[in-house]
């Protein structure tokens, strides 16, 4: 029983772990889906893109012997700093060239672009970059030593993305909860067309919507790399769908049910993996995402909508 | 009688072929899908292997058996376009999982051909097998799924297509959960990565003529792709003036109407996702009979965007459109050596600007551009005026004129070049 309860600790911790990777991303998804009703299915592909950045800035202070440049925590920060912004930008370009064009098209049209833009962003990477995985030079920016609370192991890079990620968040439900631009957004969510009535300028709280849902999932790519210490261009794929399965569990659209949807998705998935069968881990997600959509199309903390099944 | 201003009629076009140009796509598409068209393209079709092989022995063109190989390749992307255009292009349902029941009628053919499980099934048997399993994973997915918006629905059966995929991996060893083993301990069904080798190609009867030989493997699997083709075409085009035919257009165009006539919606797109598993699977059998083995790298994600390229470019619901478009997407990286590299990127990109530039694709008759409001109904495809389903295809009797008559009384507005 105490080697059981020991387990379940310790599945618990690292489910909270890429729980928090998980929420990071699936807000992306869902303040896209809040504002556009649209699935931006290049999100994924936009936090692997991030992770990529990080890894060239590692790669550009760290030397070959594995000497960081730079004070190692300046390092992780210029990694973060250059991969929010790029993968922000990357966004709003997306944004601007892809979804904007069609934006008042009928549902199907800009999915079917966003799987296009999924596509465009893995292959250029796949074949401008590397279509190998890229080691990320983590060892001397992010300690090795693993930490211990109790009988449950920690590693520094696992409680670095559990802590910037929810620190993240928490900003990120100030700024929509508590600013005037945020009402906006909220504003513009539940009725674009009165929203443009009331003055605001629609056009701006979208741009602003994919810059901080891309910039996060540009964060969470190099939290991902410090973690695994290597990225690949497939990455952003299965991350993305299992990331946008939080966002549905947490009620798409819900900012604050993303968040919760991601940590709850990381844990029954560790757990699942853990006790019932390691080789399926991935499989339960799916089977999650599939249950909560047959069952309850609004999601855990959603409000049922009569349109929205 | 009250004069009305009206616009000019446009003159009439002195040469047929001008006609059916000012018709736009659903003229062409009309005078495509003639049988006096689409049999001589199948027969030419037919005739392709000797043609090449001609221009092999006499023009000194290098690649002999390639060539072939490049008309199977084609033959086999055409089916599946079709499969994938009567479920998104015919009943406006986004299945992004379409690769996985490729996938299902390769491996289950797979397994009751080869020596993975010591089973050697006969063709027809074989067949019974393929149908039953893909009718059976259809409903397994169709039933939860379709009852979901298109959205969801896409992001359902991207995650039934990963799930199968995890199958396919992991399923080389007996399944594991909460620490009790489920089969005999070598049990391995799928090969894992491995995949399924050795898998037995068709034994067609003796009598058949021109495909027993050394060498002649691509050419037979040619055939036989051609002919399923030309089966689902043939299918396709008799559909579309039954019953289900006529229902699968109508929720297309607006599903809130259809329901209030009365139409069945769940029950018409179940048959259209159905269809569409059926004919996916069978292309899967005989691919896998082809190149001898069910390999999982064959089935990835990307697969399925390259399929949904092909029947973008050529019109989502034309039948020429999409074998164009498999034609076009599986030739290009052959004539382009360069491409080969870049060939997602480009493919990925046309598929953006198209769906920007011109989402009706080249002979579309289902339009996705932006549209006036119609208040209320914001599902899925919605279509500008089109041809009426009853109109669209004339019988073979009916001569060139008439058809160009009537559709050119039915395609509206009247083209914007005639003032």
């Amino acid at each position: 029983m105490e080697h059981f309860l020991g387990l379940f600790a310790q599945y618990l911790v690292n489910g909270l772990e890429t729980g928090s990777l998980y929420a990071l991303i699936a807000l992306g998804y869902t303040l896209v889906y809040g504002i556009l009703e649209m699935l931006n299915f290049a999100h994924g592909d936009v936090f692997m893109v991030g992770g990529f950045l990080g890894a060239g800035v590692a790669g550009v202070l760290v030397s070959q012997s594995g000497v960081a440049l730079l004070p190692a925590p300046l390092v992780v920060l210029l990694m973060m700093v250059v991969a929010m912004a790029g993968a922000g930008l990357l966004g709003v370009g997306i944004e601007r060239f892809a979804y904007r064009p069609l934006r008042n098209a009928n549902r199907l049209a800009p999915l079917i672009t966003a799987v296009g833009v999924s596509l465009l962003l893995e292959s250029v990477v796949q074949v401008q970059v590397s279509p190998a995985p890229v080691t990320v030079r983590s060892d001397p920016l992010i300690p090795l030593t693993v930490l211990r609370l109790g009988g449950i192991t920690v590693p520094p890079s696992s409680l670095l993305l559990f802590v910037v990620a929810i620190a993240l968040m928490a900003a990120l439900d100030r700024f929509i909860f508590a600013t005037r631009f945020g009402s906006a957004m909220r504003a513009t969510a539940q009725d674009r067309e009165a929203a443009t009535f009331m003055g605001i300028d629609v056009d701006r709280i979208i741009v602003v919507t994919f810059l901080i849902g891309s910039a996060l999932a540009g964060m969470g790519g190099v939290l991902y790399g410090l973690q695994f210490a290597t990225v690949n261009f497939f990455m952003g794929y299965l991350l993305g769908i299992k990331a946008f399965t939080a966002a549905v569990i947490g009620g798409i659209g819900n900012v604050r049910g993303a968040m919760a949807g991601g940590l709850v998705l990381g844990v029954l998935e560790n757990l699942g993996g853990g006790f019932v069968s390691t080789a399926f881990q991935d499989s339960f997600a799916f089977l999650a995402l599939i249950l909560v959509l047959m069952l309850r199309p609004q999601g855990l903390f959603g409000q049922a909508q009569a349109d929205r099944a | 009688m009250i004069p009305v201003s009206r616009p000019a009629e446009p003159e009439e076009p002195v040469h047929s072929l001008q006609r059916l140009w000012r018709g736009g796509p659903a003229a062409w598409n009309a005078a495509l899908t003639l049988p006096q068209v689409l049999i001589p393209f199948f027969l030419l079709a037919a005739t392709a292997p000797f043609i090449t092989q001609y221009f092999v022995d006499n023009y000194g063109w290098t690649g002999g058996e390639f060539w072939v190989r490049i008309l199977t390749t084609c033959a086999m992307y055409a089916c599946l376009a079709l499969a994938l255009n009567l479920v998104v292009g015919y009943a406006g349902l986004l299945n992004l999982g379409f690769i996985a029941f490729f996938a299902i009628g390769s491996y289950a053919y797979a397994l009751v051909a080869s020596d993975q499980l010591n089973h050697h099934f006969a063709l027809l048997p074989a067949l019974a097998t393929v149908v039953l399993v893909s009718i059976g994973f259809a409903l397994l997915v169709g039933v939860p799924a379709l009852r979901l918006r298109g959205d969801y629905l896409a992001i359902l059966t991207l995650a039934f297509g990963l799930i199968m995929r995890e199958l396919t991996l992991d399923l080389d060893r007996p399944p594991t959960l909460f620490g009790h083993q489920f089969g005999p301990d070598g049990l391995n069904i799928t090969g894992g990565t491995e995949g399924i080798h050795l898998v037995d190609p068709f034994r067609l009867p003796q009598w058949v003529p021109l495909v027993h030989g050394v060498g002649l493997q691509s050419r037979t699997y040619y055939w036989i792709f051609l002919g399923f083709l030309a089966v689902i075409v043939f299918t396709l085009l008799r559909w579309r003036h039954t019953r289900t035919g006529r229902a699968w257009i109508a929720i297309r165009e607006d599903e809130l109407a259809a329901r209030a006539m009365g139409v069945n919606v769940f029950k018409y797109r179940l048959l259209a996702f159905g269809a569409s598993s059926v004919a996916a699977g069978i292309t899967g059998m005989i691919d896998a009979a082809y190149i001898h083995n069910a390999f999982p790298g064959n089935y990835d994600i990307q697969q399925t965007v390259l399929v949904f390229i092909m029947i973008i470019l050529g019109g989502l619901g034309s039948i020429p459109g999409a074998i164009i478009g498999a034609v076009l997407v599986t030739v290009l990286p052959f004539l382009l050596q360069q491409l080969v590299l870049y060939k997602y990127v480009v493919f990925s990109l046309l598929l953006i600007l198209v769906m920007i530039f011109r989402p009706e694709g080249l002979l579309g008759t289902v339009s996705i551009r932006p549209r006036a409001s119609l208040g209320g109904t914001v599902e899925l495809l919605t279509a500008e005026p089109e041809t009426p389903p009853d109109a669209s295809i004339p019988t073979l009797g009916e001569s060139a004129a008439e058809l160009e008559a009537a559709t050119g009384a039915i395609v509206e507005p009247p083209p914007p070049e005639q003032q």
